[in-house]
Parts: C-alpha cells; sequence; structure tokens
C-alpha cells in the first residue's frame, strides 16, 4: 500500500485543533499504530560500510564493499524472495527453453535510467556480452555457457546458451549480474568509463556525491519504476575506520544501519543491550561463505588422506565458534555451506569429523601413516600461513597451533602483509596450511568448482585450487551437476559430490560464517530479502 | 668505579629504576618454575576476570593474562638487550672509523648516518619487518637499523675530542696500531657516554617491539605485550584487564630504564658530576 504522508499530518492538525479530549486521545493512539507499520516519505538513512570501497565499478571488481552501496543505482533482471525463487524486477517474465539452451526474457516497460534514457533489450545485451563477461571477475563463470543476447524487439532479450546453465537463474540479481545502460559505455574504454564512480542504473536512488575518506550521498530516483518508492530522501553511505567509532556511531543513533558485520563480533554482546538498536542475521542467506584450512597435498605428508583427515578431527570447531567468531555461526561439517539448505543442495549426511573421540582417532591415523612422535612429543612441523585480513585469524591461528600440538603436529606460525601471504600461496605455493575464508556464490557451482575442479589449479590465480586435488571421479560429477536441469537430480550429484570430498578431506573445513547487521529500531523494512544488504533500500524508511 | 655505583645509588629515582628492572629480570628467571605452560595455552575460561582462578584473568581465547605476560616481558628484554647492542656495536664501529680517521671517510659515514637518521623510525622498521617476513631476529635486525644513528653519532664525537689528547697521541707516537689505540685507549674512555646512551636505547627498543607487535608485525609464535594489547583491544570496553595489565607493564619497565638511564648518565657524566 502506497501511504500519503499528508493524510497524517491533516488528520494531527484536526485533532489538536478539537477542543474535545476524547477525540484527541484517540487520533493519538491511531498516530501511535500508525507510526510502527505505517512507512514514512522521507528522511536520510545513515549506513556503515566498512571498510570505504576503492572504486564503485561494480561491474568490474567485486569486493564485498561494494554491493551495498551499488545495488542502490544498478538493478538486476530479477530479485529474488525469501525462498530464493526469483522475483520480476527488469524482467516482467521468463521462460526457459525445454532444452535449457536459451531463456527468454520479456522487460518492464517505463523503465528509465537516471541519465533519461530508456532501458531496453539492447541494454540486456550489452550488459552481458560486452561489460559483465568481459571485464565482470565472477560473472564469467555465471556466464560461461552464454554465447550471445538476442533482441528481437525493444522489450525481449534471449539469453543463448551452449548449455544448460540451472545456475543462473540464481546469479541475475543486481549484485551478481547489473544491468548497465549501453549508451553511457559503448565506445568507450569500459574501465577507464567516468561513470565507473558516479554510477548510472535504473535503481532507486541515484549517485549524488562521493567525499573520499567521509562517505557517498545517494538521493532519491524521483523517476523510479516503482511507483511511491523509494520512502527515502538520501542514503549516506558512511566509512569510519575505526571499530570502536563504528559502534559508537549506532549507539548515539548518528548511524542507522551497519550490514556485513561492520560492527565488530565482540561489540555485539553490549549492542544487543541498547533499547535503540536491535541486530538481526537475516539478509545472508544468499551469500555463504566458510572459513578453512588449505592443505598442500605437494607438501608430504599432506599427501596423505590419513594425515589430512586427522587434522579434521584434531580441531575443535566449537573452541573457534565460541572464542574466535563470538559464537556467530556455525561448525562446518563439508565443503558447502548449510545455506544451500534452503536450495536443498546441503547434506551433513557425509564423513563426520566432529565426534566424541576424534582426538584418538587422530592419534590413530597419524600413527598409522607412519608418523610417531618424536622426543618432545611432535610427529612432524608444518607451517600455518596466517590470513592477514584481520586480527580475528590470528587468533584462530593461536588457536590451530594449540589443538594440533595435542595430536603432535608442531605448527609454526607465519603472518605476513597481504600481497606476499597471497603470493606465497596462490603464485609460489610455498606454504603447507593455509587459512584462507571462501565465498561460495550463490550456487553450488562457483565455491565447489573454483576450489576442488583439477582444471582450477591456476597457479597466480587467489582463491582456486590451491590444495592440488585432483579427481576424475569428482570432476565428471561436478561438470554433470553443472548442466543438470533437473533440481533433484543436480541435488543427487551434489550430495555424492559432498560425500567424495568430505572422505578425501582435501581442505579442513571449520566455519559456516554467519554475518550479522546491527540496526537503529527507528529504521524500518530494511532486510525485505535474502541478499539482505546488497539488495536496494527502496522500502526502508525511518520513523519520525 | 665505586665512586659512581655510589653516585648512583645516592639517585632515587635511579634506585626505583633499578628495583623494577630487578623485579623483571627475576620474573623472567622465574617464569618456567611459575607457569611451566607455553603461555598460548587455553587455561580456562573466556574472559574472566582478574582476580579469580586467574590472578590478572584470561583472554578471548582462555589465555592465562599474567603468564602472557611474564613469557612477554622475556620477549620484550630479548629484543630489548639484543637490538641495543646490535645498534652498539654497529653504531660504534661506524662512528668510532669515522672520528677517528676524520676526512672523507668521515664525510661519507657521516652523511650516511644523516640520511638513516631522517627515516622515521618506527615507520622504517614496520617496512624491515614487513620486508623480512615477522620473527624475532627480523624484530631484532629492523630496531638495530633505525637506533644505531644515534649511537654513530655520540661515538664519532667523543673520538673527535678524544683524537687531539696527549695520551692517545702518545700511543701513536710510540707505533700502537689503529685497532690497539682504538680499542685499549679511546673506547674504554668513552663507554660510560655509550652505556647512558645506550641504556635509554633499551627503552625505547621495547617501545618499538610492543608497536610492531601491536600492528600485527610481532612473532607470532612469541608472546609479547603488544601482541597481548592488540588481542585484547577489540573487548576494550567489556574487558579491560586484557590491555591494561601489559600496558602497565610495559609503562613500568619502559619508566625503569629510562630512570636507571638517567642515573647512569649522572653517575658516569663527568660534568654532571658535581651537581
Amino acid at each position: 500500500m502506497v501511504h500519503d504522508p499528508r493524510l497524517n499530518k491533516i488528520s494531527r492538525r484536526t485533532a489538536l485543533a478539537l477542543p474535545l479530549g476524547l477525540v484527541a486521545s484517540s487520533s493519538t493512539i491511531f498516530n501511535n499504530l500508525a507510526k510502527a507499520d505505517q512507512p514514512v516519505r522521507g528522511g536520510t538513512m545513515v549506513m556503515i560500510v566498512q571498510p570505504e570501497p576503492s572504486t564503485l565499478a561494480h561491474y568490474a571488481v567485486t569486493a564485498g564493499n561494494i554491493p551495498p552501496i551499488a545495488t542502490q543505482i544498478y538493478e538486476g533482471l530479477v530479485t529474488y524472495d525469501w525462498d530464493q525463487n526469483p522475483q520480476p524486477n527488469l524482467a516482467t517474465s521468463w521462460e526457459i527453453a525445454p532444452d535449457g539452451k536459451s531463456i527468454t526474457f520479456k522487460l518492464r516497460e517505463g523503465v528509465v535510467f537516471h541519465n533519461g534514457k530508456p532501458f531496453t533489450s539492447a541494454d540486456v545485451q550489452f550488459s552481458f556480452m560486452e561489460i559483465l563477461k568481459k571485464y565482470h571477475p565472477i560473472a564469467p563463470l555465471l556466464l560461461a555457457e552464454l554465447t550471445g543476447v538476442d533482441t528481437p524487439d525493444e522489450k525481449t532479450a534471449v539469453l543463448l546458451l551452449a548449455n544448460p546453465a540451472p545456475y543462473l537463474m540464481k546469479g541475475l540479481a543486481g549484485r551478481d549480474l547489473p544491468i548497465m545502460c549501453k549508451s553511457v559505455f559503448e565506445g568507450t574504454q569500459i574501465l577507464q568509463n567516468p561513470s565507473a564512480n558516479k554510477p548510472i542504473g535504473t535503481g532507486p536512488f541515484k549517485f549524488g556525491q562521493w567525499d573520499r575518506g567521509q562517505f557517498v550521498r545517494l538521493d532519491r530516483n524521483e523517476k523510479y519504476w516503482k511507483p511511491g518508492l523509494p520512502y527515502l530522501d538520501h542514503i549516506i553511505a558512511r566509512f569510519i575506520p575505526d571499530a570502536a567509532t563504528r559502534s559508537a556511531a549506532l549507539e548515539t543513533g548518528e548511524a542507522h544501519f551497519a550490514g556485513y558485520s561492520a560492527v565488530n563480533y565482540a561489540d555485539l554482546a553490549r549492542m544487543k543491550t541498547n533499547p535503540t538498536l536491535d541486530t538481526t542475521m537475516k539478509g545472508y542467506e544468499m551469500t555463504p561463505a566458510l572459513s578453512v584450512l588449505e592443505l598442500n597435498a605437494k607438501h608430504a605428508p599432506l599427501d596423505k588422506k590419513e594425515v589430512r583427515q586427522a587434522i579434521a578431527y584434531a580441531i575443535d570447531r566449537n573452541v573457534i565458534l565460541r572464542d574466535v567468531m563470538y559464537g556467530y555461526g556455525k561448525p562446518a561439517t563439508g565443503p558447502l555451506s548449510s545455506l544451500f539448505k534452503t536450495v536443498g543442495f546441503y547434506t551433513d549426511d557425509v564423513h563426520k569429523y566432529d565426534v566424541p573421540d576424534r582426538l584418538d582417532i587422530a592419534n590413530r591415523l597419524l600413527d598409522g601413516a607412519g608418523l610417531p612422535r618424536g622426543a618432545n612429543g611432535m610427529r612432524f612441523g608444518m607451517h600455518l600461513e596466517v590470513n592477514s585480513f584481520g586480527e580475528q585469524w590470528l587468533r584462530q591461528a593461536e588457536y590451530l597451533k594449540q589443538a594440533l600440538a595435542i595430536v603432535g603436529i608442531d605448527l609454526t606460525l607465519r603472518s605476513e602483509d597481504t600481497a606476499t601471504w597471497l603470493r606465497r600461496v596462490y603464485t609460489e605455493y610455498d606454504y603447507d596450511i593455509n587459512e584462507p575464508f571462501l565465498s561460495q556464490g550463490v550456487d553450488p557451482v562457483y565455491g565447489l568448482n573454483k576450489q576442488y575442479l583439477a582444471s582450477q589449479i591456476r597457479k597466480g590465480v587467489t582463491f582456486v585450487n590451491d590444495s592440488f586435488y585432483a579427481n576424475p571421479e569428482f570432476d565428471g560429477i561436478l561438470n554433470e551437476a553443472m548442466r543438470e536441469q533437473d533440481h533433484d537430480k543436480r541435488a543427487v550429484l551434489y550430495k555424492k559430490a559432498q560425500q567424495i570430498l568430505a572422505e578425501d578431506c582435501p581442505l579442513v573445513w571449520l566455519i559456516d560464517v554467519q554475518y550479522v547487521s546491527v540496526f537503529n529500531r527507528k529504521l524500518h523494512d530494511h532486510t525485505t530479502g535474502p541478499l539482505g544488504t546488497q539488495q536496494a533500500f527502496e522500502r526502508a524508511w525511518l520513523e519520525t | 668505579m665505586w665512586q659512581g655505583v655510589a653516585r648512583f645509588a645516592r639517585n632515587r629515582m635511579a634506585l626505583f629504576g633499578a628495583a623494577v628492572l630487578g623485579c623483571l629480570l627475576l620474573l623472567v628467571v622465574l617464569t618456567p618454575v611459575i607457569y611451566p605452560d607455553n603461555p598460548f595455552k587455553l587455561a580456562g575460561p573466556a574472559l574472566q576476570p582478574p582476580g579469580g582462578r586467574f590472578l590478572l584473568g584470561t583472554d578471548t581465547l582462555g589465555r592465562d593474562v599474567a603468564a602472557e605476560i611474564a613469557y612477554g616481558a622475556r620477549t620484550s628484554l630479548l629484543i630489548g638487550v639484543g637490538a641495543t647492542l646490535a645498534a652498539i656495536v654497529f653504531g660504534a664501529v661506524l662512528g668510532g672509523i669515522a672520528g677517528y680517521y676524520r676526512g672523507r671517510t668521515e664525510t661519507v659515514l657521516m652523511r650516511l648516518t644523516e640520511f638513516f637518521q631522517t627515516i622515521p623510525a618506527f615507520i622504517f622498521a614496520l617496512l624491515i619487518v614487513a620486508i623480512l617476513s615477522p620473527s624475532v631476529s627480523s624484530e631484532i635486525i629492523a630496531i638495530a637499523a633505525v637506533s644505531w644513528p644515534s649511537i654513530a653519532r655520540l661515538v664519532r664525537g667523543e673520538f673527535v675530542a678524544l683524537g687531539g689528547r696527549e695520551f692517545v697521541q702518545a700511543c701513536a707516537g710510540l707505533g700502537a696500531s689503529d685497532a690497539r689505540i682504538i680499542l685499549n685507549h679511546m673506547l674504554p674512555n668513552c663507554a660510560s657516554s655509550i652505556i647512558a646512551v645506550g641504556s635509554l636505547l633499551i627503552g625505547t627498543a621495547i617501545l618499538l617491539e610492543a608497536g610492531l607487535a601491536f600492528l600485527g608485525l610481532g612473532d607470532p609464535n612469541v608472546m609479547s605485550w603488544g601482541l597481548i594489547i592488540s588481542a585484547g583491544r577489540a573487548v576494550l570496553r567489556s574487558a579491560w584487564w586484557i590491555c591494561t595489565f601489559p600496558g602497565i607493564a610495559i609503562l613500568l619497565t619502559v619508566l625503569g630504564i629510562n630512570l636507571i638511564g638517567d642515573g647512569l648518565n649522572e653517575a658516569l657524566n663527568p660534568r654532571l658530576r658535581e651537581r
């Protein structure tokens, strides 16, 4: 329902003008009710984005801090409901051909870009073929099968696929495959386009101003195609490098929203006792991530399955969860995040490592692998590369050193700056154990394919298969699952894949990560779907 | 010599400093007895306040803060003394050569020294540790590398002053080698100044080490005060004890060493003797 704020004002004035107390008080009650569930037009929402993005070129750079701003401006063909089913957005309807090799989208009438140009199928074609497929870091994976986009008329776009790509229907939101305006980019150097940091899209908010080091201001799009929306006049994305100051900004009401765990986990307990604030773990259902240990199978004795399994047994994930992650998340059971349960791809029917007698099993496996304890109680020594993306990873590394010492593995921690760390691990492969944090994308295709396919052993490419896992049977299953159109058959294939991985144990899966949003209770309807902070705040409104 | 000790003992502040340092050394010696376990060991529940089973509480991973501080003292002293010794040896050699030979050698060496002196010490140390990859030895190298110029300038100044004195010229006249003159006659005569400045350098080195560890550039396998503070910073408002106690340890240690340095300076510096 579209709410007209003028009505409210008139009724309030009328009520005050009336001398009858009865009428006045009933009107007050009405106003209070209205406050709680009736959206109000206007206001400026301040959200904290951490850290400040280096660019707003959402179509060429993937970093978790860009979408909270960019998805206010760029929209996708569809959005997703809480069950992660596609819902109409820039496309009003779609049809997948029976052979799965084309998808026909009917596009919405009356949509205009912020520069006044109408949105047509040519924009879809240009965005997919000329920008995303060529310059986006992850989209080429999503669009691997896309051979072209047909535009029979202005409001019809047909994606042509070499093979069925069932996962594509999961990645059409503005976060993953945004639609840009063809006339802005055509004939220019895409990566040098001036709209990189002054984005032009079809979304509910227009780019206003970027004061480097301070904030990005977004202004209400008066011509937004959803009538009456958005409610807010402005969104200010503020950048506050210091964690304590970020928390203080929320506590004082200076900022209304902080998503993607911009607030230190350690501060959340205190935030929860603040009556003006609330937290939610919703809105991250399509942002699965796992913290893991990568084991370099080229370095003995990590080439032995028993040794890798022993490491998996030796770690108490509940300690990491409690003391490093402050209780946010879940112990990981296998290679896929449990968030894939919603779509039926996750299974915990795999080789289990969190068992009561895990230390005995670990010791037995290591004994069996011919690695007896030496005089100092240690069997062998290894280096652990400390993740340089934040201090919590050093805490985790310190715990891991203690945990593995119990079963006789002597870890030496090595902490280097980000560039040196990534080069050592992904280019020089000069590591034993690495502790990265892996995003898994919207479909198992991304997380599993890039991490475990033998073809993804790519020297110099970060966050791909660096553990040298190569299993032809497994590769066959993943490649089949990638093209299988029947959802249930895909689920069976992915279940089998997870079971093989959990048994072979090329990685040790630690924590199924849970992000948290902190918000002021005056801010309503901010998290309206599974993409949460990475979709537009068109329905968000502020109590006055 | 005994005169010097007596003069030092008359200085109450210096005695206080010596007492603090004495306690610290005692702690370092007794640490393996009091806390036989590795300081990284998860000793109990996380974030226990001080006073219970754990004298100074536990940190975010449930490690005993008191044990961490005790082991951190060893690291701080090791790196503080190690880096200072390295800086003194290197600085004294360079400054000595420059001050003894003078001329073009001096010009080149002293411009080099000044060049190093103009680089901001902490940032230069950060850079060196980042390049060498964090470890105890790279921290010692980095801190020594930013500390030697002051020693070099001091020694050069003393050598220039001593060079014209009769006893030095007499040695040269008797045919003593350069090495003999420098090591047996000149160095002992500026030892008091080196000791005074060097003792102050230890304090600076300990502060630098804590700063490096705080920024995550300490050796991750060795407990240090900076590391404890950096780990406790996130929970400063809910668990004050994690940052506070190592902070007090750094404060007392650096203060104590500085007071000793001042005391030594007064006791050994002839110009201050009569005050």
